[in-house]
Order: C-alpha cells, then sequence, then structure tokens
C-alpha cells in the first residue's frame, strides 16, 4: 500500500483517497465540519486546509499577505503557503503534509474558526447539541480566543419544523451542507436545499415537502452543530448525563450497530446513535429504528402473571412445576424467540434436551416494509441466530397444526410476538393445557394467552448475541439495570428447569457462550458480560 | 512517701499554679456564692433598665461591646450579610414567567444532586419558541441541598438566587423540604423583590440594539 507523511508519520492510503480519509482510517482526526467518511466531499467548511510540501520539481504556491507586527504596530508583507483542503486533495505517494505541525495551518484553523463562529448566537445552555458539539470542540482546540466582530450578530429562522421529526435552528447552522448531502446521496431524497449567499445561507425543504421519509433523524445525526435537533430528544437530556452501551438496533434483521444512550440516575434510555460498522449499517439507522429505543421502557413485562394476574416470580415458577411437572415430554414443546438472544434461546434449548423434548419450534415480529438502503422485511433481530442454533426447529404455523391436531398440548414459548396474526390463532392457543411464556415484551399473542407469564430482560437490560441476516454474529451490551422483577431470560429458563428437576449447569453468560463458541471466544467477552 | 516515685522535674515553660489555701471562707463556698450571685444581678439589673429606658445596645454591630449578647430568638433576629445564601429562589422576566430557561446547568454543577428540572418548549406561536426552552418542572431538594452556591455560579441567565434571606428551614416532614417551581417563584430577596436586576434584551424586544428577528433582508 502507498505511503505519505502527515506530520512525519507514514500514513498508508488507498490509491484515489484523499489525504483526510487516510487519516482518519488511522484513527487520526484532521478537524472538519462538511467532510464526512460515508459522504461526498464538498470543501466548504475550509477547517481542514493543510499545508502540502511541493514535489521536488515544483515551484511552491505562495501568497503575498500583510502581518500586524505587534512590536512596531506597523503592517508589514510577508508570504505563506496556500494551503489545501484535505477533503479534496488526493493523497499521494510520498507526498509530505503538515497538519498540526504547521503554524501557518494551526493559524488558518483558529480564523475559520472564528468567522464560522462570527454569527453564532452561543445559546449553548439551552441547545440539545452542547457537549457533543464540532464548533465546541473545535473551540477550545483550535482557536481559545474571543471574536472580534463587534456588531451585532445576523438572525436568522429558528425552531423551523422540517417535518415530523426534524427541527432546524438557521443561526447555528455552518453551511457544512452535510444534511442536504445526506438527503441526496444515501436516503435518495434530494427534499433539502441551501438558499441565499454568505451570511444569510440557510437550509430549507423543497416547496410543498416535508422532510420525512424513513432516514430523517440521521440528518440530525451528521450535523456537526446543534442546527438540526430531533423532535423525540430535544430538551430531553443534556448529553454529559448521558451514558452510551454499546448495542444492536432490534428493529429488524439488518442488526445495525448503535449506541444506547441512557441515564443511569434514572436508569431511563433517551436516544439511540448509530455506531460505525463498514459491514452492517456503514454510519447509518433508519428512523423505525433510531425510535425503537423505546422499547426498552415501552410494553415491558415487569412482573410475573399466572393467569393474567401480577404474581410474585416464586408464585409463578410453583404454577409452572404445577402445569408441567408430569407432562409426558413428546406433548411438550419449545418455542424458541427469534426476538430473544442467542444465550436465551440457548438455554431454552438445553431445558428441551434435558427435558427430552424434541418438539422446537420458533416464533418472531411479524414481516413488515423494507427497502433496498437498511429495512429489512425481517422484523426480527436474531431469526438467522436461532435457526444456525436449531435448525431443525419448525416455524410457528407447524405449531398451530400440531396444536389443533392435539400433538402438542404444552407449550414453553421465549418471546410473545408471533408472525402470524390470524384471527384463529389465539383459539388455537387457547387449547393448550399449559402456556409457560418467557418475554420482555407484551406484544404478541402468546403473553396475552400465556398461563404463565416469567418477565426477562429486554436487549437492552442484558448483554446478548444477536445473528443478523449476513449472519453476523453481533454483541449487545447491558445499558440499563433490569427493569421490576425482570432477569435475563436464561436465568428464566434456568430457574424453570430447576422446578422441573433439572440443572442446565449454568450461572453467567460466558458459560453459555463457552458452550457454543468454545473457551476460546468466551475469554475475549467485554467486562460487562462477565 | 517514700513509697511515691520522685516527681519529673518541671518542663522550663511550666506555669505553677498557686492554690488557694483550704480556710473556712473557702470551703463553705457561701462567699463565691454571693459573689457570683451579684455579678449575675447587676446583668439583671443594667439590661432591665436598659430595655426600659430604651437603650438596649444593638445585639449585632455592639454586641462585642461589653454588655448584653443575648437575643430574643425568634422574635428577634441578626440580620444576615448581604451575601448570606438562603434558600433558593427563582426569578422572573417583566411578564412574571420564569427567567429559567432549564439549561441544566445548576443541576451540572451541583455537587449533591439536588436539582430536577424538566425541560419544556414554548407553544407554536409564542415569541420565545426557538429562542429558549422553559422548565415544566423545577425542583430543589432543599433537605439534600448543601448551599454551597454553584448553582447560583453556574446560572447564564440569573434566574436562580440565594439571596431570599431564609435560612434552611426546619420542616417535620421530608416531602415539605421539596420545594417545586411555585414556591421557588413564590420567595422574594431580601429587598422584597422577585425580578432580576440584570434586565436582559432579547431579541425582538424594543430594547434589543440589533437586527430584529422578524425583520427580512
Amino acid at each position: 500500500m502507498p505511503t505519505f507523511k502527515l506530520d512525519g508519520r507514514e500514513i498508508p492510503f488507498e490509491p484515489g483517497e484523499s489525504i483526510i480519509k487516510a487519516a482518519w482510517r488511522q484513527g487520526i482526526e484532521i478537524p472538519h465540519y462538511c467532510w464526512h467518511p460515508g459522504l461526498s466531499a464538498p470543501a466548504n467548511c475550509r477547517m481542514c486546509l493543510v499545508e502540502i510540501k511541493p514535489a521536488p520539481n515544483q515551484r511552491p504556491v505562495m501568497l503575498d499577505i500583510v502581518e500586524l507586527d505587534r512590536a512596531t504596530g506597523e503592517y508589514k508583507p510577508v508570504q505563506k503557503p496556500k494551503l489545501m483542503p484535505a477533503c479534496q486533495m488526493p493523497a499521494v505517494e510520498g507526498q509530505e503534509v503538515f497538519s498540526d505541525s504547521s503554524q501557518h495551518v494551526k493559524e488558518a484553523r483558529s480564523h475559520v474558526q472564528e468567522f464560522l463562529l462570527l454569527n453564532h448566537p452561543v445559546d449553548c445552555p439551552i441547545c440539545d447539541q452542547a457537549g457533543e458539539c464540532k464548533l465546541q470542540d473545535y473551540w477550545l482546540e483550535h482557536q481559545g480566543t474571543q471574536k472580534r466582530m463587534r456588531d451585532e450578530p445576523i438572525h436568522k429562522p429558528k425552531g423551523v419544523v422540517f417535518g415530523p421529526t426534524i427541527v432546524y435552528d438557521g443561526e447555528r447552522c455552518v453551511m457544512c451542507t452535510r444534511c442536504i448531502r445526506f438527503m441526496e446521496e444515501v436516503a435518495k431524497d434530494p427534499v433539502l436545499e441551501m438558499r441565499e449567499r454568505g451570511n444569510l445561507n440557510e437550509i430549507f425543504v423543497a416547496e410543498g415537502r416535508k422532510l420525512d421519509g424513513n432516514y430523517t433523524f440521521m440528518v440530525e445525526h451528521v450535523c456537526p452543530v446543534g442546527a438540526l435537533t430531533t423532535q423525540d430528544f430535544r430538551f430531553k437530556a443534556r448529553v454529559w448525563f448521558l451514558r452510551s452501551a454499546k448495542s444492536v438496533c432490534q428493529g429488524c434483521a439488518t442488526g445495525c450497530n448503535a449506541y444506547l444512550d441512557y441515564d443511569p440516575r434514572y436508569n431511563k434510555a433517551h436516544r439511540y446513535r448509530p455506531r460505525d460498522n463498514e459491514a452492517v449499517n456503514k454510519f447509518w439507522m433508519c428512523d423505525p429504528g433510531m425510535l425503537s429505543y423505546k422499547r426498552a421502557h415501552e410494553g415491558r413485562i415487569t412482573e410475573a402473571r399466572v393467569g393474567q394476574k401480577s404474581r410474585a416470580t416464586k408464585e409463578a415458577l410453583a404454577e409452572v412445576k404445577k402445569l408441567l411437572g408430569d407432562v409426558a415430554p413428546e406433548h411438550v414443546a419449545f418455542v424458541l424467540g427469534a426476538q430473544a438472544s442467542l444465550e436465551d434461546n440457548w438455554s431454552l434449548l438445553a431445558l428441551a434436551s434435558k427435558m427430552g423434548s424434541s418438539r422446537l419450534y420458533w416464533t418472531g415480529a411479524p414481516a413488515g416494509a423494507s427497502d433496498d438502503i437498511l429495512i429489512s422485511a425481517d422484523k426480527s433481530s436474531n431469526q438467522k441466530g436461532v435457526l444456525a442454533l436449531a435448525p431443525n426447529a419448525k416455524p410457528y404455523s407447524v405449531l398451530l397444526d400440531d396444536v389443533r391436531g392435539g400433538v402438542v398440548t404444552h407449550v414453553v414459548a421465549l418471546g410473545s410476538a408471533t408472525p402470524a396474526a390470524g384471527a384463529d390463532d389465539a383459539s388455537t392457543l387457547g387449547m393448550l393445557r399449559a402456556l409457560v411464556a418467557i418475554a420482555a415484551h407484551d406484544d404478541g399473542a402468546l403473553t396475552a394467552i400465556a398461563h404463565v407469564v416469567l418477565p426477562a430482560c429486554s436487549w437492552a437490560e442484558a448483554p446478548g448475541t444477536y445473528v443478523n441476516k449476513d449472519g453476523l454474529r453481533q454483541l449487545s451490551d447491558k445499558a440499563l439495570e433490569p427493569i421490576g422483577a425482570s432477569k435475563p431470560g436464561w436465568e428464566q429458563v434456568a430457574a424453570v428447569a430447576k422446578q422441573l428437576g433439572h440443572d442446565l449447569g449454568i450461572k453467567r453468560v460466558k458459560e453459555i457462550r463457552a458452550a457454543w463458541l468454545g473457551t476460546e471466544a468466551a475469554a475475549h467477552a467485554s467486562p460487562a458480560e462477565q | 512517701m517514700a513509697a511515691f516515685p520522685k516527681k519529673p522535674a518541671s518542663p522550663t515553660n511550666a506555669v505553677t499554679v498557686q492554690y488557694v489555701d483550704k480556710t473556712l471562707t473557702t470551703q463553705s463556698y457561701l462567699p463565691a456564692i454571693v459573689k457570683g450571685l451579684g455579678v449575675s444581678m447587676s446583668h439583671f439589673f443594667r439590661n432591665t433598665k436598659e430595655m426600659v429606658l430604651g437603650k438596649r445596645p444593638d445585639p449585632v454591630t455592639e454586641r462585642l461591646d461589653p454588655g448584653i449578647t443575648t437575643i430574643s430568638y425568634p422574635e428577634q433576629k441578626r440580620p444576615y450579610p448581604q451575601r448570606f445564601r438562603g434558600v433558593h429562589r427563582l426569578t422572573t422576566r417583566l411578564d412574571g414567567s420564569p427567567r429559567c430557561v432549564a439549561c441544566l446547568c445548576c443541576s451540572t454543577a451541583c455537587p449533591a444532586q439536588c436539582i430536577f428540572i424538566e425541560a419544556g418548549e414554548y407553544p407554536e406561536g409564542d415569541k420565545r419558541r426557538g429562542y429558549e426552552r422553559f422548565p415544566v418542572k423545577f425542583v430543589i431538594d432543599e433537605l439534600r441541598c448543601i448551599f454551597c452556591g454553584y448553582c447560583v455560579e453556574a446560572c447564564p441567565c440569573d434566574a436562580i438566587r440565594m439571596d431570599t434571606g431564609v435560612h434552611a428551614v426546619p420542616y417535620d416532614s421530608r416531602d415539605q423540604f421539596i420545594y417545586d417551581k411555585g414556591i421557588l417563584l413564590s420567595l422574594t430577596g431580601v429587598d422584597g423583590s422577585r425580578q432580576t436586576n440584570n434586565p436582559r434584551h432579547e431579541p425582538g424586544d424594543k430594547s434589543h440594539p440589533g437586527v430584529d428577528r422578524l425583520h427580512h433582508h
């Protein structure tokens, strides 16, 4: 791989790659606003200017400028090199680039930063971006001085509602056009545009349109400043109170990588942020996915239920023993959950084999809409994983047939949602003599009709492994503390097993992982799961 | 005496105590009691005389002088110093709305984590919509507060102050220490004012020096 030198450090690059991207791959940040690794480079923020040493056979391009000599108070003519935007300059073999080590670059950054902040309202206390704002970070890093303009700043529209999800503040905008380019290049819906010039620049939505569709949240995510805020997160929390957990979106089978931002003081999830993963979601997430963090709190089952009445978990487990204690194993079906983690499913499989039942089925969320960007029609986060774990598990429709045929009379199910939503499903399930559901959410036929419901942790409350539609095994970390009486699904399964006189032999998540991955992979488990 | 060890030599800075001889006068205690009573009674008569004549020295400014140093709390109260940090209050704008913009700077600065704020947005059509937010809930747990004043320091809007002159109040149940927005707004400064004396010129106000936000270029 060819290399160039950035501040004396060898940086490898792919031919044709820009300097800033090659540096970004090496974890070196050249300050920037308008450049984004997933978007085109318009080079309009001028923050990423770098000094490039001319090739030996070229004359350096020098600019004549005047500089204030503070000792004499007079301006004297000097020369400075022409600086180049690192986002536009392709890296060249053997080229020498100066970023942090060039005084000219440092000065240019400071001046660009001062320009960008000329008309900024400096309303950081009420701005949702405060704490994760590039203007704040770069002011501290590259400017550190007050602006010299003493005029009243230009006022622009504020609180403009762009659509059902996004609010725009013209005064905070630095006109990097990332939002415009995102809508055009990634969402393929060029609904945002820029109008006017210079000080009066502003972003607007095309006439007769609203900023809607399935990728509007990303517009806020790419905004380096607080100009675009989401209606959902607006004024909800200050980001410095939040902690982030590496999570995996449960909205569909794509399994987008995300940070789940939560407030540890109130044990409350506040938002998702996309987590870069070139193999899955690149830098993006869809709107339904971004909003699916709400399922950490909405529709949660927090107490055990017996006959749809809240009970202590202990009583519910005693009821399980009564229902399943002396049933012939060939009549007991085990329904794996495509929305539950591999760990939970593994423990249910272990219980099935301990009981000697080979009646395995699987259930998941009903299919939904899809597109060719990120959204998958399969709305279960772990269908691939379940089928890899139990290749002979039969689909839910077969379970219904078997129940009708009287082969299956008792069911232990993981999860609540069912793919089919037929009218006679409920009556078919009603034929069961016992239905024990271990679920986190109360959103389907299984928990609605179950004789015993045991509360499981949602994906946000327990570490779990999920396999996406491409067969990629992804780890989701624990963010929240378990809500109510809920426990990780595999713990509830182990408790059921104990009631029925079986010992699954698992006490910790890493023991489950060791069972199917081998000890080597379990040793790499992150500290949060131990 | 020989059974006791010899006394160690006195250190050089030791003070020799002069014991009073044990005589009948000292051992009966009566003269000392009469003398003590005399001091008390002389204070009593002097205080009574000063009270009747209205010449009682000020307990604050003259309390270091010889004379009375006791005040009848709570009927009489010593004035607190000007910068005394008392119970919080929320200041208001001219129109009576709270100046607080719910930025949570105070609750960020608070080392006791006693401030809870829920921010809200002004309704559609309000001139402050988009510019500001306001506290839907603003709750201070005065029982948890340590009266350090960091919240006042942190406030960018001069919206929270501790100049009520009211010191931490004892209540008989814990929930009475939870001061909500209504209580905080109802408290006044020691001078009785609710507004701040730092008026802020906002775009859109007539007092604002610059370009109006409704001004079209």
